[in-house]
């Protein structure tokens, strides 16, 4: 109760003209620099910091809650239309957001499932961060390498399990994708490690224009096949608002997966480093175990939710290390915190009580930023879908400037470009020949982490594999692993005795 | 020419994996260090690992590539991938914007001959992302290229 007081009073704060513009101007800022492939959440937030340099403390605040948050929503803009994540959450969304904008010709519909996907689970992560914020993070803490590396070796199995056809292809490039990660210095003692002289693969495979290049350009090369059907275009006909709507039925459909991944997705973003990747990821993981009306990854609603819930509540959760411990759970979080504490605001467990203010009108902020957000991102979505109307073989070269823009912006080099031309060509031969491309993306990001945390664990145990099953977290997480390994097996042991 | 183009849609991805596989846990066994027994796991350890099991799971897709279907792709689809090399050199001589603009037209204009009139939009466009998204409000400093610094 003395919670939602102090709420309120930052609810207050918030609610002036001034604040609201701010929050306003914030949002839209974010969605379109969260759209732009190639700069994602971290550059965007850096970028847009300055911009609160004009405002008094408790506005610049306010407008670095709604920069951050707006930057989640915008992600999946071009995930769903263009096929090119905006950031690394996004990768699960182009699983089943660009197909049911294409293959089904519903491209409202979809952006409609993500924004309200996003809109629910980050309820569910603020409302959680209001009321259990600080309990949340001293049990962040209790995840130490052990436990964090049972997790993701978890993630990272069904990764390949789950995603694709033939599981056994989803392995190759999960492994594949965890080896490009290694490239690059070593993440525990610094020393250069497969560089192969070359100084540029010194600083490893940068992660954006790898991804522009898997998902965006290979989906380029491949349009190619769909351009000679005269001007055709991916979506015929006028988009209008009330066009764009999902039925009732629909949204009956994405409710469960939301709320479900909105409290999941809660959870991984208050561990330190698991973050909004991870979550998106276990989003859609976790729906692949409940019933969807369609299956997942040819355009099904539940898909599109799960992941995009999940990824916001992960940036509200992530919220409760950052404000009660002063711990940041992402780079994005890392740059938020710079700007906070450019504002006199020094998180830690004294925070709550020693400048409420400040921390409650963040929190309300973020609450405005959500509901503004999903306003303003439902609005444009009838005009922001005619990108589809443009025909195919205008398409090609548009995209194809879009994909080197993107790629030099999030290096600064030419080398950036030639990472997606590279990785462009080989995800294209992968999903060519049944490859899906997804479980390498989402390696690629959770490898450092998974190998930091297993070789702590290492050095901790003396080289004893028993550690994972001697704390009860960790153990928790091996046996859910095991069953992910052992399922498929089985099951194919079983249907061949029926057969 | 049809059974290397069979070999190359099948059987190049998993042989490439296992190579892939396979140098990088070598190198990390013998060059950057698999255990130590103080120093706990080395920078190799990982990487060996991983790299031992894509070289087993892609011998498994080896196997299984014998019953998958044949696929190939035409000369159009590289037409990308050839225009992003060209516009790579262009950058260094014409710089980014003027090598954009010349792919651009060169594939609206002249490749799928369209309008002047879709030219134009196509051009306004992307000068609005490129210029003023990218190059004015993220201050993103393209390429100049020679011919600039000449001039």
């Amino acid at each position: 109760m003395h919670n939602l007081i102090l709420l309120g009073n930052g609810l207050l704060n918030v609610l002036s003209i001034q604040n609201l513009l701010v929050t306003g101007l914030g949002a839209i800022l974010g969605l379109m620099v969260g759209a732009m492939p190639g700069i994602g959440s971290l550059a965007g937030v850096a970028l847009l910091l300055p911009l609160t340099y004009k405002f008094n403390p408790t506005t610049a605040i306010i407008m670095l809650g709604a920069l951050y948050y707006s930057n989640m929503y915008g992600g999946s803009f071009s995930a769903i239309l263009l096929n090119i994540p905006g950031d690394s959450p996004a990768v699960m969304t182009t699983l089943d957001g660009y197909p049911m904008a294409t293959v089904k010709k519903r491209p409202g519909q979809a952006l409609y499932t993500s924004n309200l996907s996003s809109f629910i689970g980050g309820f569910i992560g603020i409302a959680i961060l209001i009321f259990m914020g600080p309990a949340l993070a001293e049990f962040g803490l209790k995840f130490g390498p052990v436990e964090m590396t049972a997790l993701l070796l978890v993630a990272m199995t069904s990764i390949g399990w789950l995603v694709g056809d033939n599981p056994t292809k989803g392995v190759v490039l999960t492994l594949a994708g965890i080896l490009v990660a290694t490239v690059g210095m070593d993440t525990l003692t610094g020393s250069p490690r497969y560089d192969f002289g070359n100084v540029f693969l010194l600083g490893g495979i940068p992660f954006i224009p790898f991804v522009i290049g898997t998902v965006g350009f290979a989906q380029v090369m491949k349009l190619i096949d769909e351009k000679d059907v005269g001007t055709k275009t991916v979506v015929e006909g006028k988009m209008s608002l009330k066009g764009s709507l999902l039925s009732r039925h629909e949204l009956r459909r994405l409710l469960p997966p939301a709320i479900r991944s909105g409290f999941m997705g809660t959870f991984v973003g208050v561990l330190p480093g698991a973050g909004a990747t991870t979550g998106s990821f276990l989003g859609y993981a976790m729906q692949k175990g409940f019933k969807s009306e369609e299956p997942l990854g040819t355009g099904a609603i539940e898909g599109i939710a799960a992941c995009e819930a999940a990824n916001n509540a992960a940036a509200a959760g992530s919220f409760a290390p950052l404000l009660a411990l002063g711990i940041p759970g992402s780079g994005t979080g890392a740059v938020l915190l710079g700007g906070l504490m450019m504002w006199g605001l020094n998180p830690g467990p004294l925070l709550f009580s020693s400048q409420p203010e400040f921390c409650w009108s963040l929190i309300a902020s973020l609450m405005l930023a959500n509901l503004l957000t999903l306003a303003i991102a439902l609005g444009i979505i009838p005009w922001i879908t005619r990108i589809l109307s443009v025909p195919i073989k205008l398409m090609i070269p548009c995209i194809t400037i879009v994909c080197i823009v993107g790629s030099y912006s999030s290096t600064n080099s030419l080398y950036g470009v030639i990472v997606m031309l590279i990785s462009g060509v080989v995800g294209y031969l992968c999903e060519k020949n049944g490859y899906t491309t997804a479980p390498m993306l989402l390696s690629f990001v959770l490898a450092p982490l998974l190998e930091s945390n297993m070789r702590k664990s290492f050095i901790i145990s003396h080289g004893s594999i028993s550690i994972f099953f001697t704390e009860p977290i960790a153990c928790c997480f091996m046996i859910v692993l095991l069953a992910i390994i052992a399922t498929p097996i089985i099951r194919g042991i079983l249907s061949g005795k029926k057969r | 020419m049809n059974k290397f183009r069979k070999l190359k849609t099948k059987i190049i991805i998993p042989i490439a994996t296992f190579v892939f596989g396979a140098v990088f846990a070598f190198l990390g066994i013998t060059k950057y260090g698999f255990y130590h027994a103080t120093k706990g796991p080395l920078p190799g350890f990982f990487p060996s690992i991983v790299g031992i099991c894509l070289m087993i799971v892609s011998v498994l897709t080896l196997l299984q590539a014998r019953s998958d279907d044949d696929q190939h792709s035409r000369k159009e689809n590289w037409y990308p991938v050839l225009g992003t090399l060209a516009i790579l050199l262009g950058c260094l001589v014409f710089g980014m914007y003027l090598s954009l603009g010349i792919f651009l037209f060169w594939w609206v204009r002249i490749y799928e001959k369209a309008s002047w009139k879709a030219t134009i939009i196509c051009f306004i466009i992307m000068g609005v992302i490129v210029i003023g998204a990218f190059g004015c409000w993220l201050n993103i400093d393209f390429p100049k290229g020679l011919l600039f610094s000449w001039m």
